[in-house]
């Protein structure tokens, strides 16, 4: 097209830069636009602003103090990350947590669901221009952050999980607070789709929007409610259950389009069955031991025992300073339904006391690949809505 | 007919008005929120905040006898401890530092302790203009104590927090279960 002329009215492609100081973008995402007019032509995610080097640190680090950089992986879903870090580690060594610990562990990371579920439906709404329901969003996920303060002395980098169980058992008084949530807790899901289900600006921008189609899903390598809101019911908590799933009775919801509203309506599904699985673990919570006992060279012994004999104290003393130095030799891959999707661990073990390497599959990473296919020839309005329903945290996609 | 509600719905923006019904109504309800500096949060029991080394009840010195697992635990290695030789072969803890600016707060440091020396108490206001302000040292650790944990906070409080315990690997007596609420 020639340029020119007093009636040219043709537009020329335009780069912008989104991020990654941008509040929408969850993080620091940063993305780079090609625009014609407000269609994208093309948008190229660019990633590693938040890279820590988690992978590397742990190499230097013994399994159990490999433990807190879990928590900064995906910084508002912290339980799970333990849990699936421990997980890994435990099927390396063969350790099998006592029933009670898998019941604890499989009551917070329901927690965790509900409350990452929250904190991306407060900011997907607040991105999208549905302002009130980050507020009611946020009240309830600030009772679950006491209840973890309660149970862990943190809020978000909970560090509560520990190879063989759990740090302490749960107080009666978080069982009983706990309980009365799980009672109130559905009528405020209700509230929150009073706001925005049926409302037409929130149908506007979310029906039809990043569509994609189951095949196209499978063949991305999406998980989670990404995955889910295109109809696959790949769930890992049915497919490969872990700690205490296989005795809970749940439902995978699923979408059938593969658009946002899908995507949004599989969350909200999810946070009715993560109560759902609360209530199971409360009710059932077996009693007993919450590590596992006679394991002396992969668990802490207790303290009383520390200094009272002499093998305790050796124990004590090698754990801390070296790690388990008796770790079989091998790798494993073990993966746990993290809210965004599949976070998977895979660990190198050389018989020391740290792993050799260790490789975090994370499901952030993978989503934030898909953004151009879900973003090219829409409009940039709709790119900040991309951003929202994928789910992304950067904390974890750049490890 | 269902046609025709949806057609009702849309015509008098009643999707909407529900939304707006709601946040009325939260108008009259009591606010959730806090203004914090006036009003302040109670942390629940066993928060993980400011660093303490705790004392003997009856001597009034430091438990720590400087054997260093709590420096070989931290995650983000911000343990310094210097130990020197004494009179009659005893070890003395010269100095003992924590980079609070470092510091993670996971808590390993109080787990891998074998003589419950090292405390992380429930204070979270420190914040300060320099950096300096921020490196404890042993005295100051030691009047953390003093100041957040001694007084108000007795020894069995704290203890139940150093974990694991006996009672975590077997059966303890009355164990947390649920309970219907009568």
């Amino acid at each position: 097209m020639t340029s020119g002329g007093p009636f040219d009215f043709s537009t020329r492609e335009l780069v912008i830069s989104l991020g990654p100081q941008h509040p929408a973008t969850h993080g620091v995402l940063r993305l780079i636009l090609e625009l014609d007019g407000e269609t994208v032509l093309k948008c190229t995610p660019h990633v590693g602003f938040l890279h820590r080097g988690t992978e590397k640190l742990i190499e230097n680090r013994t399994y159990l103090s490999a433990l807190p950089l879990t928590d900064r992986l995906d910084y508002i879903s912290s339980m799970i990350n333990n849990q699936g870090y421990c997980l890994a580690v435990e099927r390396l060594f063969g350790l099998e947590p006592p029933e009670r610990a898998r019941y604890i562990r499989t009551m917070v990371a329901e927690m965790t669901r509900i409350s990452s579920h929250l904190l991306w439906l407060a900011t997907h709404a607040l991105d999208i221009g549905a302002m009130t329901v980050f507020f009611f969003a946020f009240r309830e996920r600030e009772r679950i952050l006491d209840l973890f303060e309660m149970l862990s002395g943190a809020r978000l980098t909970t560090s509560y999980a520990r190879i063989g169980g759990v740090k302490n058992d749960v107080t009666q008084e978080f069982l009983d607070i706990l309980y009365a949530f799980t009672e109130e807790f559905p009528e405020k899901i209700l509230t929150y789709e009073t706001l925005i289900d049926r409302n037409r600006v929130w149908l506007k921008r979310t029906k039809g929007i990043g569509v994609i189609s189951a095949e196209e899903a499978i063949n991305w390598g999406l998980t989670g409610p990404v995955l889910r809101g295109s109809g696959v019911p790949y769930d890992v908590r049915k497919y490969d259950p872990y700690d205490a799933y296989d005795r809970m009775s749940f439902e995978v919801p699923v979408g059938s389009v593969g658009d946002v509203y899908d995507r949004y309506r599989c969350r909200m599904q999810e946070m009715r069955q993560s109560n759902g699985i609360i209530v199971q673990c409360i009710e059932n919570l077996p009693g007993g031991a919450i590590l596992a006992p006679d394991m002396p060279k992969y668990i802490l012994p207790p303290k009383e025992d520390v200094l009272m004999t002499l093998e305790s104290m050796i124990h004590h003393f090698v754990l801390i300073t070296k790690g388990p130095i008796s770790a079989p030799v091998g790798e494993i891959y073990s993966s746990v339904e993290a809210p965004k999707g599949e976070l998977g661990f895979y660990i190198i073990s050389d018989g020391t006391g740290r792993p050799y390497r260790m490789r975090v599959r994370a499901p952030s990473f993978v989503h934030a690949s898909v953004l151009p296919r879900l973003c090219k020839g829409g409009l940039i309005a709709d790119v900040i809505a991309n951003i929202g329903t994928i789910d992304i945290v950067l904390g974890e996609c750049d490890r | 007919m269902i046609k025709c509600r949806e057609l009702v719905r849309s015509i008098f923006f009643l999707d909407i008005l529900k939304g707006m019904l709601l946040t009325l109504k939260s108008f009259f309800s009591r606010p959730v929120t806090r203004q914090y500096p006036e009003t302040k949060r109670s942390v629940q029991a066993g928060y993980r905040g400011l660093h303490a080394l705790t004392k003997h009840p009856a001597t009034a010195e430091a438990r720590c006898v400087g054997c260093g697992l709590c420096a070989a635990v931290c995650p983000s290695q911000c343990i310094h401890i210097h130990t020197t030789e004494g009179s009659g072969n005893t070890k003395i803890v010269e100095r003992y530092d924590i980079e609070i600016l470092r510091c993670v707060y996971c808590g390993l440091c109080v787990e891998a302790c074998p003589y419950a020396a090292i405390a992380l108490t429930e204070h979270y206001e420190y914040s300060e203009f320099s950096r300096e302000a921020l490196f404890m040292t042993k005295e100051r650790l030691l009047n953390n104590y003093d100041a957040y944990m001694g007084r108000e906070k007795d020894e069995q409080y704290f203890l139940s927090y150093w974990h694991p315990r006996r009672s975590d690997f077997g059966l303890p007596k009355d164990q947390p279960k649920f309970r219907r609420r009568s």
